[in-house]
């Protein structure tokens, strides 16, 4: 009974206790620290004790709130004495380093307020910003709405691909897109990225120690046509916030940052099969057979893969031999563009129909891409592919003949240079007009002149000989006369003919320029048929001559040698006259 | 090898040291190794070192094919009509600088042209320039040869026959002496020229600033009429005269 008491009169102390405390009203505002750096968040508290009036909310001074407010309420009674407490808590971030002062906090009690002291938070530079610079950016322009352009890549090579993201971040509950224009793009070459709806990204997102929904609004691939620094425009978008059945909410419109890359312009050593592939690529060509009959079909395929602009590659260039019917290759595209750029494969498929038996080599074909991991051109080779053609099925009942075709011409180019002797000759010496050539002309000139002159003399010295004797016929004629004379008178028969017909033969020969076997009947007469009267002469002389030599020879004299004598000294006087006339 | 082509070709190319015959052929057949090897440029140097002092259509031919694998059109163009001068009707040459004038950028129509088709023009060339003029000299020695025979012939009808060749002879002589005449004038013949410039602006007067008749660019075939202050007034085939600034022609 004594205890039951006892604790009656602790209880009632208590609450008298308890009772007596509930009138003094104590009202703070504190941090937990006050210094922070940019992206650190602060917890501030404002604290009502012995009061349930509603706190009004402080200015906060530029600070962002992240988390709150949220209240809380304790009501404890300790021996009796009955206390409360109600305090409400912010965390509070800056985005920009600097002084804030959060404005003191209000409270009514009874008829007048009761305020809290301002608070001072010194915010410095965060060391390090994990966050997006776009979107530190975005957020100083407006920290509940913004939207960013990201690239990939701030340095690419020319067709190399950068993935750009627009992004949009929000802190509203909510929010509508009445209107966006994506910019355009120059200098690029795109390639939109499928994503479906937009929606909102289920993580929230953290800027700077803000928590952000985000939704990815677009996706694309770009690969840069061209070097040098390029931009792409920011895009606008106007949206609706906060609108809900009571509110009609307002409008805002938002601007993205602008993109800026540096595009570099590719080596300039590039192979010669270099068709502007870039990327990370590789080749690989597979033949499904190398050994066929004629007119039987092989397929050829090429398959190029990896990442990279594959929807940009040209065509292998293949070069079948001449009598292979080829068609154009079938293309074959598993390309896939994602978030990660454009990467894939793509194929061409090639009809190929040797027409004739044989064994074909088929060039490799090569392949040259910029390799972007490298930054250099690498070429690949694929394999030099042997096609082995064995004659086709004619069948049997059928006569099988090639088919006539044209020579086909596969090049042109200049023919081949000269090899050998090039019969090379002085480059400055032109023989014509030249003292050489003009000498071989004159020559032969000269030499025919020279050859005329000679024959000339010559025929004169003839002539000469011809002249002598005949001035001299007439004495050697004498002379033999004279000894036939002689001869006459010592009755020297053989003599006397033989002196005769010396002279006679030998004045005529020397008269006509004849040797002694061209004294001959027609000819004596030729010559003298040069003179009038020269027949007659001729004629006795022949006769003369005729029995000269009958007399000579024959021991036959028609008349006597006196006679004969005479009459031939008269004759050849005669022969003198006339010759002389 | 290839320092030895060069100081061969360091040795042709020092003045006053006169190359022989042998030295030349030397230096073509290198270039032709060169050339079936691939290697144009150095076939090109060699070439033209043996080119300096000597020269045959074949020569210029081969210089015409480096220039052309060395994608210098206008001077494969060049020395293909140096070539196709000195032996016209070559099929090969003739072919090539068809092929090389594809590059060309310049369409002139040729004024129609009195031809006689490629049979002639190896009849009128020759195998070099000198043909004629060589053809003329044993023409004019044999003539006189058959005309002293004749003149020393007694007997009458080989007298005569004589007299008739030696007659045709003479014909055989003055004929192949014109045509060496005439092939001579063409082989010297400066007047017609390719432009070696990409572009050329082709004025109405002999200065900078007047008016542009036509514009002509590289491997161009023209004819230069005259030279003044050296601008050239060229003639295209077609017919059209204007003046040339200087430095944007070789004579072929």
């Amino acid at each position: 009974m004594r205890l039951l008491t006892s604790i009656t009169l602790l209880l009632a102390l208590l609450l008298g206790a308890a009772g007596a405390s509930a009138q003094e009203i104590g009202f703070s505002a504190q941090v937990d620290r006050n210094a922070i750096a940019t992206g650190e968040y602060v917890k501030y508290t404002v604290n009502l004790t012995n009061s349930r009036e509603r706190i009004e909310s402080p200015s906060l001074g530029g600070l962002m709130v992240v988390q709150g407010p949220f209240d809380n309420s304790s009501f404890t009674i300790i021996n009796g004495r009955m206390s409360g407490s109600t305090s409400r808590t912010w965390v509070l971030t800056a985005t920009a380093p600097g002084k804030y002062t959060i404005g003191p906090a209000r409270v009514r009690v009874g008829g007048g307020v009761i305020e809290t002291e301002p608070i001072t938070i010194e915010v410095t530079k965060g060391a390090s910003q994990h966050s997006d610079p776009n979107a530190t950016q975005g957020q100083s322009r407006d920290p509940n709405l913004f939207t960013t352009i990201t690239l990939s890549k701030s340095k690419a090579y020319v067709g190399e691909q950068i993935v750009a993201t627009y992004m949009l971040y929000s802190r509203y509950n909510s929010l509508e897109t009445t209107k966006s224009d994506m910019p355009k793009l120059d200098g690029f070459w795109a390639e939109n990225v499928e994503l479906g709806e937009t929606s909102w990204d289920p993580q929230l997102s953290t800027v700077n120690g803000l928590q952000y929904r985000t939704a990815v609004l677009k996706k694309q691939v770009l690969f840069p046509q061209k070097p040098g620094k390029q931009r792409i425009a920011p895009f606008t978008m106007e949206c609706v916030v906060n609108r809900s059945f009571f509110n009609r909410g307002s409008a805002v419109e938002i601007r993205s940052n602008a993109a800026e890359v540096t595009v570099m312009a590719l080596p300039p050593n590039a192979p010669p099969s270099f068709k502007g592939a870039v990327g990370e690529l590789e080749m690989v060509v597979k033949a499904d057979r190398t050994e066929v009959k004629a007119n039987e079909a092989i397929e050829l395929t090429v398959t190029y893969a990896g990442k990279g602009n594959l929807k940009l590659m040209d065509a292998p260039a293949f070069d079948f031999p001449g009598d292979f019917e080829t068609y154009d290759p079938k293309v074959t595209d598993k390309i896939s563009v994602s978030g990660s750029g454009m990467s894939g494969s793509r194929s061409y498929q090639y009809l190929v129909i040797p027409r004739h038996e044989g064994e074909f080599r088929l060039a490799p074909v090569e392949f040259s891409y910029f390799d972007t991991r490298s930054g250099s051109y690498r070429t690949v080779s694929g394999p030099a592919l042997t096609v082995q053609v064995s004659p086709g099925d004619g069948g049997s009942a059928m006569i099988q003949r090639p088919n006539k075709s044209d020579v086909q011409v596969l090049g042109k180019d200049i023919r081949y240079i000269r090899t050998g002797d090039l019969g090379l000759h002085a480059a400055d010496g032109h023989l014509f007009g030249s003292l050489p050539w003009l000498a071989g002309m004159g020559a032969p000139a000269l030499g025919f002149i020279l050859f005329l002159g000679w024959r000339r003399k010559r025929e004169a010295q003839l002539r000469d000989v011809a002249g002598s004797r005949r001035k001299q016929a007439d004495r050697v004629a004498r002379k033999r006369l004279n000894e036939a004379g002689q001869a006459l008178n010592n009755s020297d028969r053989a003599a006397f003919y033989d002196a005769l017909g010396k002279a006679l033969h030998g004045y005529i020969g020397d008269k006509f320029g004849l040797g002694p076997a061209e004294i001959t009947a027609p000819r004596l007469r030729e010559h003298f048929a040069r003179y009038t009267g020269g027949e007659q002469v001729a004629t006795e002389y022949i006769r003369m001559i005729e029995a000269c030599d009958m007399a000579r020879y024959a021991p036959v004299e028609d008349r006597p040698r006196q006679q004969l004598y005479d009459e031939a000294a008269a004759l050849i006087g005669r022969t003198e006259q006339l010759v002389r006339s | 090898m290839r320092t030895f082509a060069l100081s061969l070709l360091l040795l042709a190319t020092v003045p006053g040291m006169a190359m022989t015959r042998v030295e030349a052929d030397s230096l073509a057949a290198q270039g032709s190794r060169a050339y079936a090897a691939g290697d144009h440029a150095a076939a090109l140097a060699l070439f033209d070192s043996a080119a300096t002092a000597f020269t045959s259509p074949a020569l210029l031919y081969n210089i015409g094919n480096c220039h052309f694998k060395l994608n210098d059109i206008p001077h494969a163009i060049l020395y293909f009509e140096r070539a196709l001068r000195l032996a016209p009707g070559d099929a090969d040459v003739q072919t090539n600088l068809e092929l090389a004038r594809q590059n060309v950028v310049d369409r002139v129509n040729e004024l129609p042209g009195f031809s006689l088709g490629s049979t002639w023009s190896r009849i009128r060339g020759g195998r070099d320039a000198d043909q004629w003029a060589r053809r003329s000299l044993w023409a004019c020695l044999a003539f006189f040869v058959a005309l002293a025979a004749a003149v020393a012939m007694r007997q009458r009808t080989a007298r005569r026959s004589l007299f008739a060749l030696s007659g045709l002879l003479f014909i055989g002589t003055a004929l192949s002496i014109a045509f060496a005449a005439f092939r001579h004038k063409e082989v010297t013949d400066q007047s017609e020229a390719i432009i070696m410039s990409a572009k050329v602006d082709v004025r109405s007067e002999p200065r900078d600033g007047s008016t542009v008749l036509f514009v002509l660019h590289k491997g161009t075939k023209v004819t230069i009429l005259q030279q003044d202050n050296a601008w050239s007034e060229v003639q295209l085939a077609n017919g059209s005269v204007g003046w040339m600034p200087p430095a944007s022609l070789e004579r072929i």
